[in-house]
């Protein structure tokens, strides 16, 4: 017999398996094709999560309580910086807790036999020396490894530099350096380009009436000055057809770009944003240039798991946040472990919300006197794959490089993960990482199509578009692994970022409920996931109730 | 033995058949003969192919063969019974010792330390066998010819057999199948004539279905044999290099080619040439004393590089060195140059030394993993061609050697042509500078290279050309050459350069400009 309560408890059985194990089945290809001998798994993050946030009552009841002083509910880049700005200002008796079985969010890395691999985020462009905190985080992770006696700038780890050769695209059949179209481009174009980057040149080290940065990073620094935060109100495409910009070639780098960084095109990305992702490039280094960018195998997965190495609070993997309630003494969180299919009950002084925007509005929804506004905010979903290929033949042109870029497709390329290699077996096999964000104007309709997309689907329409750059290339996969990601980042649409709305949603709850989450800085970068957690471990500190460590 | 117990085959039978059965033996001795002949002129070539010199090689592979054959025909006397029998099996033999004799002589050659034994005992062994055979065959036609019918015909045959294959060999057999498929074909024909001779005589009847078997078996050994030729050697190779090519393999990594003229023996790693045997000595003297002199102290090296052992033959002749590590990504050169004969004897056996550890992996991770310290590290890796090469040239490089370098030692880096890739080898010594060290450039003519380049680096600069004794023997460097290898004429003095580093690669862009003109 099947009385109510088991009813309710095995549903959010079921619930806790898709939750905890969606992976760990192996999928296979079409039988009959050419792809038919590819196996591989194939990863959602967690879109069972907005389901049992949906239906919390569908959960057991809490068995144990847990307490703590401070509560960090996710373990994103925002959420783990957070954690070490706590531990590195002493204070003691911090959780964390992650639905994933890993932290690192976007960050999130694999490995197999060949090599580690991104599964998101995969380089850091060389930081603007300015940013300090940032700068003393890399120096402990030891990606920077001192500074120069003479000039004070930093020295950064060569392993950790991107190798040469960096980049290329393949552009008429032919594989040129760099990703910037220059192979057989017309004069006219070429100069629309050059024009373009003296343009971008020029607002690199623009400054505003306060005195401020135009475009700086964090985002937040940059300047009030309005000359320049208008220009969020446009979009990205509408600002370069106003400005002239009609080169077909440069519109293709252009849009390539905003996906590289947003997961939108030009055409749904606000100008300010376009424009910041060429005009915050302001790193400088002892060896190194704003050019240069940072990267390792696992990708952005060496950062996350630094940030997580500096700092020893405990963290809770597989668990689900899912309701929280004022008490007289903090706040009461109730969380899903999905390992142990328990509910608990966790008791503290202060919790830190490092979650995405959708998220935390449902978590936030039953506290008393909420004056937090909703941020209206649009997630590309985003779909990465890691393909095991025992070689990986070549077209003319420039050997393998670290990014390498196809002109006119719908992905933004694959990264060879053992680009940064020392060794000098380079015709084994290798681990190349493939993005593909979903760009189009209705993100929820696309989500749910990618969601209902099958494995064989995605192999097919991931090898359709590299054997164009690299003929019979399904015969070369060992391995195909997919991860697609639902909520991918948050997209920069005009009027995101500068929306007073942003900055109100940044403010803590009666000095208690504290909020961190690129989602508040518009753009999906490892820098603003940075800044988001120590701006927010900052409040929250300085927000401390005097009793918190007696 | 059971040939004994089997009784001859009943005339009746035989006579029914008599019309086409000695004609059918004589066809035989024709396609035996000529079979037999292939095989001495395959030792006779592989012989010179593989160690040079082709009169000797030709004159002891014709004598030892033509012996073999001659203990062979006496041999022939202690066979009896069914000769069918004894005919049929030896024509199997033939076909399997003969067939396989050059793809295992091609294989062997790597592996095999005294390989003219083997090349010796093969031939000879194919000799007996084929000796065999006309004996053998003149007894079973014994009764249904007269002797002087006998003899002519038989002879006849066998020396039109010997003019057919001496023809064939060089003009349609070596052209279009090569050694290897052509030993294996020749092996098919002898047992081709066992099969056809074991359907067409009654006689055979009590034994045939385990000899069918047999037949069967060795043909479909030599048809894969056939199949797989390609795999043992690559003939297009040899157009590809002026010389001959004696030996060619695909390891993991690279392909290793040695080809051979009347002079000299040289190396190529995937089509570049590492060495020739003629003035080898020069670079390897050039790379090694200049630094190593001058350290009387020098107890550990580190070799980099270098799998032919000829640096670390070098390295050998100063008896204060105990103990040389080398580390060389490829386990297939180590190898060859360790068991090898012609190898072994131009490396002087210096990969066998006890003081010598051969290790196979990949040079970087090797450095930055090292714990141990060396009085001298010698960097010999291949030129900066490509990327993955590059990384091994660069200032992050030479700093995790320094990590390695013993107070007071010294490291010695082969560094290209500073006359024909100015720009590449003053980047090498730019680079080494950068990475905290004070160097040394010289440069030498070997006349197979061209201008060669090496840079010493130090901590210090207390280097001098006559810090110590030079070993006896050398006959390239001595102090005066030393002195003489660091003046840089004009056409080769520094210019400046960038620092070859991880993410610019700086090296394997200069080296494709520099390189580029010449590979047009």
């Amino acid at each position: 017999m099947i009385n109510r309560r088991t009813f309710l408890q095995r549903s959010g059985l079921g619930l806790a398996g898709t939750l905890l194990a969606p992976t760990s089945l192996l999928h296979s290809c079409r039988p009959g094709t050419a792809r038919a001998h590819i196996q591989g798994s194939l990863h959602g993050a967690n879109h069972a999560t907005g389901h049992v946030l949906r239906q919390p009552d569908r959960l057991p009841p809490p068995t144990r309580t847990l307490r703590t002083d401070v509560l960090i509910v996710g373990g994103g880049v925002a959420g783990l910086a957070a954690r070490r700005e706590l531990a590195r200002r002493g204070k003691q008796e911090v959780l964390l807790v992650e639905l994933d079985e890993h932290v690192g969010g976007n960050s999130a890395g694999g490995r197999n036999k060949v090599s580690a691999y991104p599964w998101g985020a995969h380089y850091l462009p060389v930081p603007d020396p300015r940013n300090r905190e940032l700068l003393a985080f890399l120096q402990e992770a030891g990606t920077i490894s001192g500074y120069d006696a003479t000039s004070g700038l930093p020295i950064y780890n060569e392993y950790h530099l991107c190798h040469d050769p960096e980049e290329r695209l393949l552009l008429h059949g032919h594989w040129q350096q760099g990703l910037v179209p220059d192979l057989g481009v017309p004069a006219a174009e070429k100069n629309q380009i050059a024009r373009f980057f003296r343009l971008v040149e020029e607002l690199r080290h623009a400054t505003g009436a306060d005195g401020l940065d135009a475009f700086r990073i964090p985002l937040d620094a940059s300047s009030g000055d309005a000359q320049f935060r208008q220009l969020d109100a446009l979009s990205f495409a509408e600002y370069l057809d106003q400005q002239g910009f009609t080169s077909p070639h440069l519109r293709w780098y252009l849009d390539y770009c905003c996906k590289d960084d947003y997961g939108t095109l030009a055409a749904h990305t606000s100008a300010w944003a376009g424009l910041h992702y060429f005009a915050s490039r302001k790193g400088r280094a002892h060896n190194a240039t704003a050019a240069d960018v940072l990267t390792w195998p696992q990708g952005n997965n060496f950062l996350a798991e630094s940030l997580r190495k500096q700092a020893d609070s405990p963290i809770l993997p597989h668990t689900l946040a899912y309701q929280l309630e004022e008490t007289p003494a903090g706040l009461a969180v109730l969380c899903y472990d999905a390992a142990t299919r328990h509910t608990m009950r966790i008791e503290a002084r202060q919790v830190l919300l490092a979650t995405p925007e959708f998220i935390t509005r449902r978590l936030v929804a039953g506290l008393p006197n909420l004056a937090r506004p909703a941020l209206a905010l649009e997630h590309v979903p985003w779909v990465v794959a890691n393909l095991s290929v025992a070689g990986l033949p070549q077209g003319p042109g420039r050997p393998l490089c670290w990014d390498n870029v196809l002109y006119g497709t719908a992905s933004v390329g694959y990264v060879n993960a053992t680009h940064q290699s020392l060794s000098l077996n380079n015709h084994g096999p290798k681990v190349i990482t493939y993005y593909l964000p979903l760009t189009g104007p209705h993100a929820t309709a696309t989500r749910q199509a990618a969601y209902r997309t099958s494995y064989d689907e995605w192999v097919a329409r991931i090898l359709a578009e590299l054997e164009t750059a690299h003929p019979n290339l399904a015969t070369f996969v060992q391995r195909a692994d997919v991860w697609v990601w639902g909520h991918g980042m948050v997209a920069p649409t005009p009027g995101t970022i500068w929306n007073p709305v942003r900055k109100a949603a940044m403010q803590p709850w009666q000095n208690k409920v504290f909020f961190a989450h690129t989602d508040l800085s518009g753009v999906s970068i490892f820098e603003e996931g940075f800044y988001q957690g120590l701006r927010a471990a900052t409040e929250l500190l300085a927000a401390a109730p005097p009793t918190a460590n007696a | 033995m059971d040939n004994a117990t089997l009784a001859r085959p009943p005339r009746e039978a035989a006579a029914a058949t008599a019309g086409a059965q000695p004609a059918l033996l004589l066809g035989s001795v024709f396609v035996i003969a000529t079979c037999g002949l292939v095989y001495e002129l395959i030792a006779g070539t592989l012989a010179s192919y593989l160690l040079g010199d082709s009169v000797l090689q030709f004159s002891t592979i014709i004598g030892v063969y033509l012996f073999s054959m001659g203990i062979g025909s006496w041999l022939s006397r202690y066979l009896g019974g069914s000769l069918l029998r004894w005919f049929i099996r030896l024509e199997i033999l033939v076909g399997l010792v003969g067939g396989f004799s050059a793809p295992l002589l091609f294989v062997l050659f790597e592996y095999v330390t005294s390989f003219r034994l083997i090349l010796y005992l093969l031939v000879g062994l194919t000799g007996v066998l084929v000796g065999l055979e006309i004996p053998l065959l003149m007894r079973i036609l014994e009764g249904r010819f007269e002797f002087k019918d006998l003899v002519s015909r038989v002879f006849t045959f066998d020396y039109i057999g010997a003019l057919l294959a001496s023809l064939i060999f060089p003009l349609v057999l070596v052209p279009q199948l090569g050694l290897i498929r052509t030993s294996l074909f020749v092996g098919a024909l002898n047992i081709i004539v066992a099969g056809v001779a074991l359907y067409r005589f009654p006689e055979t009847r009590p034994f045939r279905r385990s000899l069918t078997g047999a037949v069967v078996a060795s043909l479909l050994a030599l048809g894969v044999g056939i199949f797989f030729a390609e795999r043992i050697q690559t003939y297009t190779e040899g157009m590809a290099f002026q010389d001959q090519v004696i030996f060619s393999k695909s390891t993991t990594y690279q392909r290793i080619v040695l080809t051979r003229n009347s002079r000299e023996l040289r190396l190529f790693l995937n089509g570049n040439l590492q060495f020739s045997s003629q003035d080898e000595y020069r670079y390897h003297e050039a790379l090694v004393h200049p630094a190593l002199q001058a350290l009387p102290q020098a107890r550990q090296v580190l070799v980099l590089g270098g799998g032919d052992g000829l640096a670390v033959r070098e390295l050998l002749k100063y008896p204060q060195v105990r103990h040389i590590r080398l580390v060389d990504l490829d386990a297939g050169m180590t190898r060859l140059f360790q068991h090898n004969a012609m190898l072994v004897s131009l490396n002087q056996r210096a990969l066998l030394s006890p003081k010598v550890e051969v290790l196979n992996g990949d040079a970087y991770q090797w450095v930055r993993q090292d714990t141990a310290r060396y009085d001298y590290i010698v960097v010999d890796f291949p030129d900066p061609s490509n990327y993955s090469i590059g990384k091994l040239y660069s200032a992050a490089f030479y700093r995790e050697l320094d990590h390695l370098l013993a107070p007071g030692g010294r490291i010695v880096v082969q560094s290209t042509s500073p006359y024909v890739a100015r720009q590449s080898f003053w980047c090498v010594a730019h680079t080494l500078q950068a990475a905290g060290f004070q160097t040394i450039p010289y440069h030498c003519y070997v006349p197979s290279f061209g201008e060669w380049g090496f840079v010493m680096a130090g901590r210090n600069s207390h280097w001098r050309p006559n810090g110590g004794p030079l070993p006896r023997g050398l006959r390239y460097v001595t102090t005066a050459t030393i002195r003489d290898m660091l003046y840089f004429p004009p056409d080769m003095t520094e210019i400046p350069t960038e620092i070859n580093q991880l993410n610019n690669q700086a090296l394997v862009r200069y080296f494709e400009e520099d390189w580029g003109p010449y590979s047009h």
